[in-house]
C-alpha cells in the first residue's frame, strides 16, 4: 500500500499531535487560571480537582466589590482604578521611552558619536544589574524628590528601564533601512525633520509595534517597584493582587484567579493586534531582499 | 540645462582614496558616461556632484557657479539610484508625487504630472501598489520617473540597469536614448557595463582608482586607448597584450619581437625610433584582428585551448608559443574546430596598439 503524499513543508498528524500536546501542557497553568476564575470557593478548593462544575460569576463581581465580613455590606475595593493605573502607568512609560529611544536610535544610526559603540554599551549596562540591587538608592532618591507614590515618579521609572531595550532595538531597524532611501528623499527637496517623519519612521513601524509589546508586557508585569513606590491611588494590579492574599477565609483562590484572568486581557488584547506588526518586527532583516 | 565642471576632486574614506584628483567637464544637454570598473570612484564622483558626499578638496562649478556652499535640495539635480532607493512605504503615484509635494506644487498640477509620467514610461497601472509588488523593470522606470518628474537641470544616473536581466537592459538602453532626446536634459550616466556606455554615451570618461584616465568618443576610445588599462577595458572579447622587445637598426627599418613571431614596426617607424633598442613593449593586438590561414600558409603555428560560441560569432582561445591569444571567427568556420587543434594565424595589424611595458602608456 502506498503512503499517501503530503505537500513538502506541511506537517503530518503526528507531529501535530505531538505539538498540540506540547502547546497544552505550557498553556495548562492559564488555562486553569482561566478555570478557577469561574469557580465558587468550594469548587476551587476540591481535591482532586474539579473539571466539571457549575460556572460562576461571582469572582468577577467581587474583584470589583465585595463583603470583607460574612454578611457585612459589599465594598468598593477600587480595583477598576487599579486597572487603569496599570493600563496609563504601561501605556505612558512605554510612550516615553519609545518617543525618546526612537529618536535616540535613530541618531546612533545616522549620526554616530565618536565612540558610538561605547555609549551604546554603557546604555546596556544599566540593564545588566538585578533590579533588587538598585532599589534601595532608587528608594531614597524617590523619597527626596517627593517621586514617591505619584503616577509621574512611576512612569519615569519604567521609562528608564524600557529606554535601553528600546534604543538597541530600534537602532537594529534603522540600521536595516538602507540609506539610499534617505539620499533620494534628499535629493527631491526633504528636511531633515522630514526625512525622520516621512521617511524613515514610516518604514520601521513593525520594529515600533514589536519593541512596544516586548516593553508593555514587562512593565505590565512589574511588582517590586511598584509595590515600593506607588502609593495608594497609583497602584497598579500586580501589587493589589498581592494584597488581597489572605483575609477571613484564607486565600480566595477563585477571586484571585478572576483577577488574573481580568488581567491576562489587555496583553492578550494588544498582542493580538499587533501580532501581524510583530512577526514582521521580529523577523525584520532576516531575509535578504 | 547644466554644464558641470569638476577640478582636482578628491575624497577619502579614512585610508581608502575613492578620489585622488578628478577633473570632468561635461557639456550643456550631453549624455555623458562615467565608465570604469566597481570601485573605481563613480558613484563617489555622482555624491559628491549631488551634494550628498562633501569633497576633501576640488570644486564643482554648475554653469559657472560654485556649488561647495549649497545644500543638496538647492542643486536642482535628481538621480536614479543603483538600488532604486524607492520609497518602500509609498505608491508609485506617492513615489512619484513626492519630489513634487516638496516644491509644493498645487494637488492638480501634480496629479497630471504624475499621470502624464506614469504614461510615458509605461507604469501607469502600477500606481496604487507599493514598489514591493513591482518587477524589476517597473521599479527601474519608476526610479526614472521620480527623477525626470520634477524636470531638474541635470540628472545623475548610477548604474540604472546593473540589477536588470539582460534582455530589459538592452530595451531600457534604448529607452534612455529616447528620454534625453526628449528632454534633453544633461545627463551624467555611471556604469560598469562596457557595452552600455559605448552604445549609449555621446563622451565617455574611464575612470580608475579615482582618477580620470581617458574622456574621449566611443570611437575614439576604442581606436585610440591612452593606456593599455583603457585599451583592456573597451572592446569585447578585450583586446589581447602581448610582450615584445623593440629591435632597431634592421635593414627593414624597426621591428617588435614577439615570442611567436616578428611585427613589422614601419607602420609607427618614427614613434619606436624615438624609443631605445631593447625598450620592453606590449602589443595590443584586437581578437578581430587576427585571422586563421589556410594550410601551408605563411601563418603563425597555435594551438586552440578554447572554443567559445556566441551565437553569431565563436571566440577562439589559441595558445601560440606559450602566449594566450583571443581571435573571433564567424560561427561557421569555428564550427570547424575542437580544443586541441593545431591551426595558423596572421595578424593584420590595423588596430594594433603598442603601449610601454613598463607605464602601460600608449607608443602609437
Amino acid at each position: 500500500m502506498a503512503r499517501r503524499r503530503r505537500e513538502i513543508g506541511k506537517a503530518g498528524w503526528g507531529r501535530t499531535a505531538f505539538s498540540t500536546v506540547i502547546s497544552f501542557i505550557y498553556f495548562f497553568p492559564v488555562l486553569w487560571i482561566i478555570l478557577t476564575a469561574f469557580k465558587s470557593h468550594t469548587d476551587a478548593l476540591s481535591t482532586p480537582p474539579k473539571f466539571i462544575f457549575t460556572p460562576t460569576l461571582d469572582n468577577f463581581v467581587s474583584v470589583f466589590a465585595r463583603a470583607y465580613e460574612r454578611g457585612g455590606a459589599a465594598v468598593d475595593t477600587h480595583f477598576d482604578l487599579f486597572f487603569f493605573n496599570s493600563i496609563f502607568i504601561a501605556g505612558a512609560s512605554v510612550g516615553v521611552a519609545l518617543i525618546i529611544g526612537t529618536i535616540a536610535a535613530y541618531g546612533f544610526s545616522r549620526w554616530p558619536l565618536r565612540g558610538n559603540e561605547t555609549y551604546l554599551f554603557i546604555i546596556l549596562t544599566t540593564r545588566m544589574l538585578p533590579p533588587i540591587i538598585v532599589i534601595i538608592p532608587i528608594f531614597i532618591m524617590f523619597r527626596l524628590s517627593g517621586l514617591s507614590g505619584s503616577y509621574i515618579g512611576i512612569i519615569l521609572l519604567y521609562a528608564a528601564f524600557n529606554l535601553p531595550f528600546t534604543i538597541w532595538m530600534m537602532k537594529s531597524f534603522f540600521d536595516e533601512i538602507p540609506r539610499e532611501v534617505e539620499d533620494a528623499a534628499r535629493m527631491d527637496g526633504s528636511s531633515e525633520m522630514k526625512i525622520f517623519f516621512r521617511i524613515c519612521l514610516p518604514q520601521v513601524k513593525a520594529g515600533i509595534a514589536a519593541t512596544a509589546v516586548f516593553g508593555l508586557i514587562l512593565t505590565w508585569n512589574e511588582f517590586l517597584f511598584a509595590l515600593l513606590l506607588t502609593g495608594r491611588d497609583t497602584r497598579t494590579v500586580p501589587v493589589a493582587m498581592a494584597q488581597t492574599i489572605g483575609g477571613d477565609i484564607g486565600v480566595r483562590w477563585g477571586l484571585l484567579a478572576a483577577i488574573e484572568t481580568l488581567f491576562l486581557i489587555p496583553v492578550v488584547f494588544v498582542t493580538f493586534l499587533l501580532q501581524n506588526q510583530l512577526l514582521r518586527g521580529v523577523t525584520f532583516g532576516t531575509i535578504r531582499r | 540645462m547644466a554644464e558641470v565642471r569638476l577640478t582636482g576632486l578628491t575624497k577619502s574614506y579614512g585610508s581608502v582614496h575613492a578620489l585622488r584628483g578628478v577633473d570632468l567637464e561635461v557639456d550643456d544637454g550631453e549624455f555623458f558616461v562615467l565608465f570604469g570598473p566597481s570601485a573605481a570612484g563613480k558613484t563617489t564622483t555622482l555624491r559628491v556632484i549631488a551634494g550628498l558626499e562633501k569633497p576633501d578638496a576640488g570644486t564643482l562649478m554648475v554653469d559657472g557657479i560654485d556649488l561647495a556652499g549649497t545644500p543638496v535640495k538647492r542643486r536642482d539635480m535628481a538621480m536614479v539610484f543603483q538600488s532604486f532607493a524607492l520609497y518602500p512605504h509609498l505608491t508609485t503615484f506617492q513615489n512619484l508625487a513626492y519630489p513634487l509635494r516638496e516644491m509644493k506644487m498645487r494637488r492638480a498640477e501634480i496629479d497630471s504630472r504624475v499621470r502624464e509620467t506614469a504614461e510615458l514610461l509605461r507604469i501607469t497601472h502600477t500606481l496604487d501598489r507599493r514598489p514591493a509588488s513591482l518587477s524589476g523593470g517597473e521599479q527601474q522606470r519608476l526610479a526614472i520617473g521620480r527623477a525626470i518628474i520634477r524636470r531638474p537641470r541635470l540628472f545623475l544616473f548610477d548604474e540604472p540597469l546593473t540589477n536588470l536581466d539582460a534582455k530589459l537592459r538592452h530595451d531600457m538602453r534604448a529607452e534612455f536614448k529616447r528620454l534625453h532626446r526628449e528632454l534633453g536634459t544633461t545627463t551624467i550616466y555611471a556604469t560598469p557595463d562596457q557595452l552600455e556606455a559605448l552604445s549609449i554615451g555621446e563622451r565617455i570618461a574611464v575612470i580608475q582608482h579615482g582618477q580620470i584616465t581617458q574622456v574621449d568618443t566611443p570611437d575614439r576610445l576604442y581606436a585610440k586607448p591612452v593606456d593599455r588599462h583603457v585599451a583592456s577595458l573597451i572592446g569585447d572579447p578585450p583586446i589581447n597584450l602581448v610582450k615584445g622587445t623593440l629591435k632597431l637598426g634592421g635593414n627593414t627599418g624597426p621591428a617588435i619581437e614577439l615570442p611567436f613571431m616578428e611585427l613589422d614596426g614601419n607602420p609607427w617607424r618614427e614613434r619606436l625610433q624615438a624609443l631605445d633598442a631593447g625598450t620592453e613593449l606590449l602589443v595590443g593586438i584586437r581578437p578581430h584582428d587576427l585571422s586563421l590561414v589556410e594550410e601551408n600558409g605563411d601563418g603563425v603555428p597555435a594551438t586552440i585551448e578554447i572554443t567559445e560560441p556566441q551565437g553569431d560569432i565563436t571566440i577562439l582561445d589559441l595558445s601560440a608559443a606559450g602566449v594566450p591569444l583571443r581571435m573571433v571567427v564567424a560561427e561557421a568556420t569555428g564550427a570547424r574546430y575542437t580544443a586541441g587543434d593545431s591551426v595558423r594565424i596572421a595578424l593584420a595589424g590595423a588596430d594594433t596598439r603598442l603601449f610601454l611595458s613598463d607605464s602601460g602608456t600608449m607608443v602609437a
